[in-house]
């Protein structure tokens, strides 16, 4: 991979919480339009691993450059988040904006735009995201589905360089995970970079370059799809897909 | 009879006015002044800085835990021994300035911390900077949630600001105090000046109530 090619690099990152060793010497390099699917057992340190990429997180040791910018960089953090967006599993839309607001807020207040430039990105990326009747409802009028939606196109809206997921369909009811799943295809096949934490495999299967599984704040494996689906090298990943894939 | 007194006691309207003027000014003035300090120490209260926090929640709690009356005689007899020489009005504005700072600052920590945690971090993974995440996301928030203990707050600090009477101070309070000299009906003189006050603050609790209801409709 060439030197502009890479998007983020982790080189021997390691994090604590405590005596607990939550990330244990990570290197990883995403590439530039890359569709990285990190997956593991719960605690096994999946949402710290890319709430380092965006300095949610910081960690003790190791090195991490996002973009360009080295993450030690305490300094270079704020300019390097309009370029990351991040996608919670609970969404955190803010509940006293409407689903416009939500969206043109950081554009209006952090990228500096006007109100109208902001509106008219704001409303292309509702429209997008198939909301285009809801710009003016509040988080609480919308289900949970529409919401992680509008969550999508309010990081969009930024026009980040990279997109973090973090189990962004785990807190849905069945029948919404697909219309969050749909947006997320398309942004994969559009080339956006994304690292994605889900256990929805046929999302990875679909769009991923690769699929990253962790345990015990290690990655213990790492494979492009087919591979990792149908032939998993270690019996830990067998054991987990196991587990997911029976129901 | 009663009409009597009550013809004697309106017949000091001018004192009664001055009286209600005093209170309403001075409560009005201690409000806006202690709500910039308040809201300050409730950032500070909810924020990140542990040793700051600390020590202003230990200022706080000296000025909960001691009765006004003492604060307000500290500040009008004791610190004149310090070279601070103030006026009965200065006095009074400082004192009760500094105590509607205090609850004010623990209301507004109360609903900063009541915020989700992840609205911070949504507001800061979008690149906000702190004094854009407070403005923006965290302040509106805390404030749908406070705005009915605030203008609660509100009603006790006119209520407080007759302690102020002791120093001197012309407020409504002692407008009573004046008036029961010449008119020897206490109960009814100090029922009008109650009722100066309550006509003041009833319109306070009436929104404070009303506030609450909406607020809970809000949070849906
Ligand atoms: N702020 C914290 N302080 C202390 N320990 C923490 C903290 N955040 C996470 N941990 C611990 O670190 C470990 C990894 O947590 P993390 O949230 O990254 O796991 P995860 O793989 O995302 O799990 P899940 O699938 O449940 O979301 C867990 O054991 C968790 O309890
Ligand atoms: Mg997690």
């Amino acid at each position: 991979m060439g030197q502009q090619a890479r998007m983020i690099e982790f080189s021997g990152v390691n994090k604590w919480f405590g005596p607990l060793h939550v990330l244990q010497d990570i290197s990883l390099t995403v590439g530039k339009g890359e569709v990285v699917v990190v997956c593991g057992p719960s605690g096994s340190g999946k949402s710290t691993l890319i709430r380092c990429v965006n300095g949610l997180e910081p960690f003790e040791k190791g090195r991490l450059v996002v973009d360009g910018t080295d993450l030690s960089n305490r300094r270079a953090l704020r300019a390097l988040r309009m370029e990351v967006g991040f996608v919670f599993q609970s969404f955190n839309l803010y509940p006293h904006k409407t689903a416009l607001e939500n969206v043109t807020l950081a554009p209006i207040h952090v990228r500096g735009l006007s109100r109208a430039e902001a509106e008219a990105r704001g409303r292309a990326l509702l429209e997008k995201v198939g909301l285009g009747d809801r710009m003016g409802n509040y988080p609480h009028q919308l289900s949970g589905g529409q919401q992680q939606r509008v969550a999508i196109a309010r990081s969009l809206c930024m026009q980040p360089k990279v997109m973090l997921f973090d189990e962004p369909t785990s807190a849905l009811d069945p029948e919404m995970i697909n219309e969050v799943l749909d947006v997320m295809v398309g942004l994969a096949r559009e080339g956006m970079t994304m690292m994605v934490v889900t256990h929805e495999m046929g999302f990875a299967r679909k769009v991923a370059d690769r699929v990253i599984f962790m345990d015990h704040g290690a990655i213990v494996e790492t494979a492009p799809p087919e591979t990792f689906f149908t032939a998993p090298v270690h019996a830990r990943t067998r054991d987990f897909l196991g587990k997911i894939l029976h129901h | 009879m009663f009409w009597f007194y009550a013809e004697r006691i309106l017949g000091y309207w001018p004192v009664l006015l001055k009286g209600l003027g005093m209170t309403l000014g001075l409560s009005l003035l201690s409000l806006l002044i202690g709500a910039a300090i308040g809201f300050a120490f409730g950032i500070i209260r909810a924020g990140g800085n542990r040793w700051l926090s600390r020590a202003l929640g230990i200022y706080i709690d000296l000025f909960r835990g001691t009765p006004f009356l003492v604060q307000v005689f500290i500040v009008f007899f004791i610190l004149p021994a310090a070279g601070i020489e103030l006026s009965a009005f200065a006095a009074g504005v400082v004192a009760l300035s500094n105590l509607a700072a205090c609850f004010i600052g623990e209301i507004v920590a109360a609903g900063l911390k009541a915020v989700p945690q992840g609205q911070r971090e949504a507001a800061l993974a979008s690149g906000m900077t702190p004094a854009q995440q407070m403005r923006l996301v965290l302040m509106p928030q805390a404030l749908r949630i406070v705005t009915p203990s605030l203008v609660g707050q509100f009603v006790l600090l006119i209520k407080d600001s007759s302690v102020v009477s002791a120093i001197g101070l012309l407020d409504l309070t002692r407008a009573g105090w004046m008036i029961v000299q010449s008119v020897p009906q206490g109960l009814m003189v100090f029922g009008t000046v109650g009722l100066g006050y309550f006509l003041i603050c009833y319109p306070l609790i009436h929104l404070s109530r009303r506030l609450e209801r909406r607020g809970q409709d809000a949070l849906l």
